[in-house]
């Protein structure tokens, strides 16, 4: 079976693109989410983005503070017990993002809508709020003259509005497991990563850590995404960082703190780059900043259990980076 | 009089007061949290919590969780699941009774800004706010979907206005029935839970009334505090002040001293 591993860097290059419609698959603010793909966008100079986040993460926080992103659709836009998101909200206040609002639950039915092809979703939230009529984004961005308009229930006669289904064109999950065939399983919440893997053009995961493909045929039931929607997988391990992956790793509250300070002011945005996205080559330069003894001491977490049936299926960095190598070679 | 306690525990004890034992439960993120875990912990034992990423049947562990579906939450729940089923299955279909919410502003018909302040008036193409809040997450979908809403804020004038900025998450909207046009489920906030009171809805008008007061504010002070003409419901009295029991429980959920620290 030939596998679909790729680097982070040609993943990047690959899969993306100046001004695409680029969603990432993750858990709220503090959960896990593939921070180290928005890394890599940077290095890679990418712009104008139209961001789908079912919610914010530091890697939406860190693409806005960089000017990657123009338009962005959105369920929630904090960081939860770390406060507000000072990039994104610098971002927002200056007009340098335009963000639409949506709430957790619509973004979740938008993607639903998408991965059915239906042409819009009955909502029962949002409506009778400012989050039905009034927009951010231009009038004749909509195909209908208002962002969340009333549809009538033929059954009923009542009235509900009609979501606007996504189907992004790229989405970047995160996953806790992956095989090399692209078969995942998830840890913790899924939030909204099974429809969003149904709902966009093209899927690229980012996991923890790999496992054999046996480890999937034990567990099928636990396979929420299988590989046949799956374009590339990428390994890199606390590309979380500096938030959480449960059964992995806990959130690392310093620089969760000093992240978001940081990217409060253009100064600190820069002095960020510089220090935490421009300043390694490899995985083992990254992971060597996080540094040896932070990965210890977040690798203590208490949800470690959560991993433990799936151990003994696990990849080791010499198997992984053989794979690599062939598909270097190929 | 009196224990020690902080004018953020005695909100989180008197919005936990709210939930029943044995109710299906949503939680939002931090002051929420603990008000619903403190219930839990103390007189409602068997309440199913779940969160809005859809983590069910767990307690937090080691601290204030950080967030909704943090490694705090994730040590002993007894199910995984996602936004579509918490706020969708369980909360858009009415089977939730209550949920826990917070507010940056709200209006006397119990309507929730948590978008942003502009200042002015919106057109329905709006600018840039000049102050960007946290947009919705799930308060809409609560707001809309849980049997009952309990609003949880601290009570300061600018944040009681005659009218909010940003309409994010639907109270009583115009007040009366208004709410009767939608297909929610839900049927509305029952209480706001303030730093300084408790606040309830009239029964007909669905205005917001002072329903209670605790040991250490007063009804002068929180009307001063408020941004409209605030009634006083006939039922007015002082909340019983928390019992040691109450506290206890809720500095065990509390175990880093989050609501103690002001």
């Amino acid at each position: 079976m030939t596998h679909k591993l790729i680097a982070l860097p040609q993943a990047v290059a690959r899969f993306t693109r100046d001004g695409m419609q680029y969603a990432s698959g993750a858990a709220l603010p503090v959960g896990a989410d593939a921070v180290a793909f928005g890394r890599e966008l940077i290095r890679q100079n990418r712009r104008q983005l139209h961001a789908i986040f079912h919610s914010n993460t530091q890697q939406l926080n860190l693409l806005c503070a960089a000017g990657a992103v123009d338009k962005l659709e959105c369920g929630f836009t904090g960081l939860e017990g770390f406060g507000f998101a000072n990039g994104l909200r610098r971002a927002v206040e200056s007009g340098r993002v335009v963000l639409e609002d949506y709430s957790n639950l619509s973004m979740a039915l938008r993607f639903l809508g998408g991965a059915l092809n239906w042409p819009f979703v009955p909502a029962t939230v949002n409506i009778g709020t400012d989050v039905q009529f009034r927009s951010a984004f231009h009038p004749e961005e909509y195909a209908s003259p208002r962002k969340i308009p009333p549809v009538i229930d033929p059954f009923s006669g009542q009235e509900y509005g009609a979501l606007s289904p996504l189907r992004p064109e790229l989405a970047v999950i995160h996953v806790t497991l992956a095989d090399p065939e692209g078969n995942a399983i998830m840890l913790g919440s899924e939030w909204s990563r099974f429809e969003l893997s149904r709902a966009a053009r093209r899927v690229v995961l980012v996991a923890d850590a790999l496992v054999a493909t046996d480890c999937m045929r034990q567990f099928p039931n636990l396979v929420r995404i299988p590989g046949l929607l799956v374009e590339a997988v990428v390994y890199w391990p606390f590309s979380a960082w500096p938030q959480a992956s449960p059964g992995v790793h806990d959130v690392d509250e310093p620089h969760m703190r000093l992240m978001n300070q940081a990217l409060g002011t253009p100064e600190g945005y820069a002095g960020y780059r510089r220090d935490f996205i421009d300043s390694y080559q490899t995985l083992d330069e990254y992971l060597a900043l996080i540094g040896p003894d932070r990965i210890t001491a977040l690798s203590a977490t208490a949800t470690g259990f959560l991993l433990d049936p799936y151990r003994r299926w696990l990849l080791s960095r010499a198997d992984i980076d053989e794979l690599l190598a062939e598909s270097k070679a190929s | 009089m009196s224990l020690n306690y902080t004018r953020q525990e005695m909100m989180a004890i008197a919005a936990g007061r709210e939930i029943r034992d044995g109710e299906l439960a949503i939680f939002g993120v931090g002051l929420s949290l603990l008000a619903g875990f403190f219930a839990q912990a103390h007189h409602a034992p068997n309440v199913r919590a779940m969160t809005e990423g859809g983590i069910y049947g767990a307690t937090p562990v080691g601290g204030l969780p950080w967030g909704v579906e943090c490694n705090r939450l994730c040590t002993n729940a007894v199910s995984f699941t996602g936004g579509l089923d918490a706020l969708g299955f369980l909360v858009a279909s009415g089977r939730c009774e209550v949920g826990l919410i917070g507010a940056a502003q709200v209006d006397r018909f119990g309507n929730v800004n948590t978008t942003g302040i502009w200042g002015e008036l919106l057109d329905e193409h709006y600018r840039p706010p000049k102050t960007r809040l946290t947009g919705s997450g799930g308060a809409n979908d609560i707001a809309s979907g849980c049997q009952r809403v309990v609003i949880m804020l601290a009570h300061e004038k600018k944040r009681f206005a005659e009218r909010v900025d940003y309409l994010t998450s639907p109270g009583y909207l115009s007040g009366g029935n208004a709410r009767a046009r939608y297909p929610f489920r839900g049927g509305g906030p029952s209480a706001m839970v303030t730093t300084l009171g408790i606040l309830r809805p009239d029964p007909e008008t669905k205005e917001f009334q002072l329903d209670a007061y605790f040991a250490f504010s007063s009804p002068a002070e929180i009307r001063a505090q408020t941004g409209w003409d605030l009634q006083f419901a006939p039922t007015l009295h002082i909340a019983p002040e928390p019992t040691e029991e109450e506290l206890t429980a809720l500095r065990r959920v509390d175990v880093t001293g989050a609501l103690r620290r002001n």
